[in-house]
């Protein structure tokens, strides 16, 4: 085992594989408090990557409630059960990553869903948290609670799945970080499928190998978002790439908001893979669910998101969200306006930080009506 | 030989392992002489009873990881015979359940052969070769055997009450479905049998296992009262550079792996024997006894 530094846990651990960090790294930031879990993005990859045979229930991209949705069914909390509880005080992650917790004759711990798991992909949707007691009306805050979780594979800069193929058929791209599977060196042993613990690597019954998200990378390779991005009608994501952990360009949204912020945090980061994609976390949902799911920058983030109004140039990145289909590089605040630019540095969009106010009348003189409130 | 031309040439990436140079001594594998000149293919074709069968103790694999310390199968009834022109292994197993349609958590029964490419020289490691020491692995899968028997899989004999609108092949041109066709699409090799049930490969070392572009490897497989009866055929001399060249009264080695499906068994989740000697036809085996029909 390889030692490597994992800026996510803030130590170095044990990979199989030497740590070279790529050119760039291929990334997403999801805002979960705008997410309506529409399925939108889920279709838009489903329908430009997994209509074909065998892939039925592959979904690159799914969105899921928690804490009661799964896809596949259970993944989450089966890992963190075989995990065991783990100190998650932070910021230097003391407890065990999956790679250290391998069992004997094991790449990593990880477990094999039944296929059955995959047959229910939007089981425990909208399921809150907890019950309401009889006579109970709506109040604010909600008395229970639940949130969206969008998901793609994590392109994470220590993949389990990478390090769990004894054939080395999955690869990271040095360009961008993206990780592959290469379908011609594949030969079916389900090894990923097994070693990833996010459940982002699939099984195809039909070509008897294992697939996964490939991050775009024709659209990618052209300077276009995701599909899932793009079309995102909540526009609650951004992708984009990270640059250096250690020396982040402010002027890059996304490290900006990653790295110099703070304000979106990789999911599950004590399994120890580094995830590249990254969650600004539910502001209404308690602080130790988030902190087991988020790690330990939550209340933090959360601090900051309720006071984001006062935060021009945060907002500014966050207002980019949705803006446009090319991959934003460099942003910056213009007055009350976002601006993003592509990597030549050319203006690709311009965005105002608030939505101009229109006051409608009730009474509409031209058509002599009365309008209703219809939003 | 040659029987076909597959489209995909893996990359072999080599383990750096010794080269094998003491092997335990356990009974010799005879292939006996039978008479003709067409691959041998039935498992339960009258010569075999001819063949006497030698009992290949197999490990759970347990040297790299991934492993599966429980590995079911542990003995191996190994028969071996040629005809003037192709050497067969006939191998059988107790496996009750069968195990020959791939889903997430099914896997599939296999079984393999593994041959030095140089007969001859230094025996390499019997652990899938070694670098320079290339082996011809020749695996027999109980998927490919059911593919060619009933046809390749379908979603719905898979899944039979799945239901899906349309699939880019109905709509699209040949060509433009290509694309959603995944490892097909690329024709891996393990994605179907071609026309034999049998992947001719050849590695030299752990994670090398490369399917050869040329595929000279036969045989067949039933599966009848909870065991399999597998033959495993290929010529003994070809125009193969990746596999051995081969005479009557050879001696060289031969090793086996098999793997239970329905034990999750897959990849180097398996068992396995180390080399066995293996004799072609050779004058110096032990007379037959009394009584015993053989033919040399």
């Amino acid at each position: 085992m390889a030692k490597v530094y994992n800026w996510q846990i803030g130590r170095e651990m044990d990979y199989p594989f030497e740590g070279h960090r790529p050119q760039k790294q291929f990334a997403m930031v999801f805002d979960t408090n705008k997410c309506i879990a529409c399925q939108t993005c889920t279709v838009a990859c489903k329908t430009t990557w997994t209509p074909g045979r065998g892939q039925e229930y592959m979904y690159w991209n799914n969105v899921e409630t928690k804490p009661y949705g799964f896809y596949p069914l259970g993944w989450d909390v089966r890992i963190l059960e075989a995990h065991g509880v783990q100190d998650m005080s932070g910021p230097v992650y003391t407890g065990k990553t999956l790679f250290d917790a391998a069992p004997t004759g094991e790449v990593i711990l990880g477990y094999l869903p039944e296929d059955i798991d995959y047959a229910h992909p939007n089981l425990g949707e909208d399921d809150c948290a907890g019950t309401m007691p009889q006579g109970a009306h709506l109040q604010l805050p909600h008395m229970q609670w639940m949130f969206y979780l969008p998901r793609i594979c994590n392109h994470c800069t220590y993949p389990a799945c990478l390090a769990a193929c004894p054939r080395q058929s999955i690869y990271k791209r040095p360009e961008d970080g993206i990780v592959l599977l290469d379908q011609s060196r594949c030969r079916g042993y389900r090894e990923c499928v097994r070693g990833c613990p996010y459940k982002k690597t699939y099984f195809n019954a039909i070509t008897r190998v294992s697939e996964k998200c490939i991050g775009c990378y024709p659209a990618i390779e052209q300077g276009r978002q995701t599909q899932c991005t793009i079309a995102c009608i909540g526009k609650i994501r951004l992708q984009g790439f990270l640059g250096k952990h250690d020396a982040p360009d402010e002027d890059n949204p996304m490290d900006y908001i990653v790295f110099v912020r703070k304000l979106a945090l990789p999911l599950y980061p004590q399994f120890g893979l580094e995830p590249n994609t990254y969650y600004i976390p539910p502001v209404h949902v308690p602080p130790e669910f988030l902190r087991q799911m988020f790690g330990w920058g939550v209340d933090a983030a959360v601090a900051l998101y309720r006071k984001i109004q006062e935060d021009k140039k945060l907002l500014a990145a966050l207002t980019l969200f949705g803006s446009t289909p090319h991959i934003i590089h460099y942003f910056r605040v213009d007055g009350d306006d976002a601006v993003g630019y592509d990597a030549a540095e050319k203006e690709l969009v311009r965005v105002p930080l608030h939505e101009p106010l229109v006051i409608r009348e009730a009474y509409d003189r031209a058509h002599d009506a009365y309008r209703t409130n219809i939003t | 030989m040659k029987r076909q031309r597959l489209g995909i040439l893996g990359v072999a990436v080599a383990a750096v392992l010794p080269v094998w140079t003491s092997g335990q001594q356990v009974a010799e594998i005879v292939a006996f002489t039978v008479p003709g000149t067409n691959p041998i293919v039935d498992p339960h074709a009258p010569l075999w009873r001819d063949c006497r069968p030698v009992d290949v103790t197999l490990l759970p694999q347990t040297i790299v990881v991934p492993q599966k310390p429980d590995a079911a199968v542990r003995q191996l009834s190994v028969r071996a015979a040629h005809n003037a022109n192709w050497l067969a292994f006939r191998l059988e197993w107790v496996d009750p359940t069968r195990s020959d349609q791939l889903v997430l958590d099914n896997f599939g029964d296999q079984v393999a052969v593994e041959l030095p490419v140089d007969p001859h020289g230094p025996a390499p490691s019997p652990m899938m070769g070694n670098p320079g020491g290339r082996v011809n692995i020749m695996q027999w899968r109980a998927a490919f055997q059911r593919d060619i028997d009933r046809g390749p899989p379908t979603v719905q004999s898979l899944y039979p009450n799945a239901w899906a609108d349309i699939y880019p092949d109905q709509v699209l041109s040949v060509s433009d479905a290509r694309a959603y066709t995944g490892a097909l699409g690329v024709e891996n090799p393990i994605s179907r049998a071609a026309a034999s049930p049998v992947l001719d490969q050849m590695a030299e070392g752990w994670g090398t296992m490369t399917v050869k572009p040329d595929q000279y490897a036969v045989g067949r497989g039933v599966w009848s009262d909870g065991r399999w009866a597998v033959v495993i055929t290929r010529p003994l001399v070809s125009d193969d550079l990746n596999g051995p060249r081969l005479a009557q009264g050879d001696r060289t080695v031969v090793a086996f792996a098999v793997w239970e499906g329905g034990n999750r068994e897959v990849g180097s989740r398996k068992s396995w024997s180390t080399w066995v000697p293996l004799v072609i036809g050779s004058v110096d085996v032990r007379k037959p006894e009394a009584g015993e029909r053989r033919r040399r």
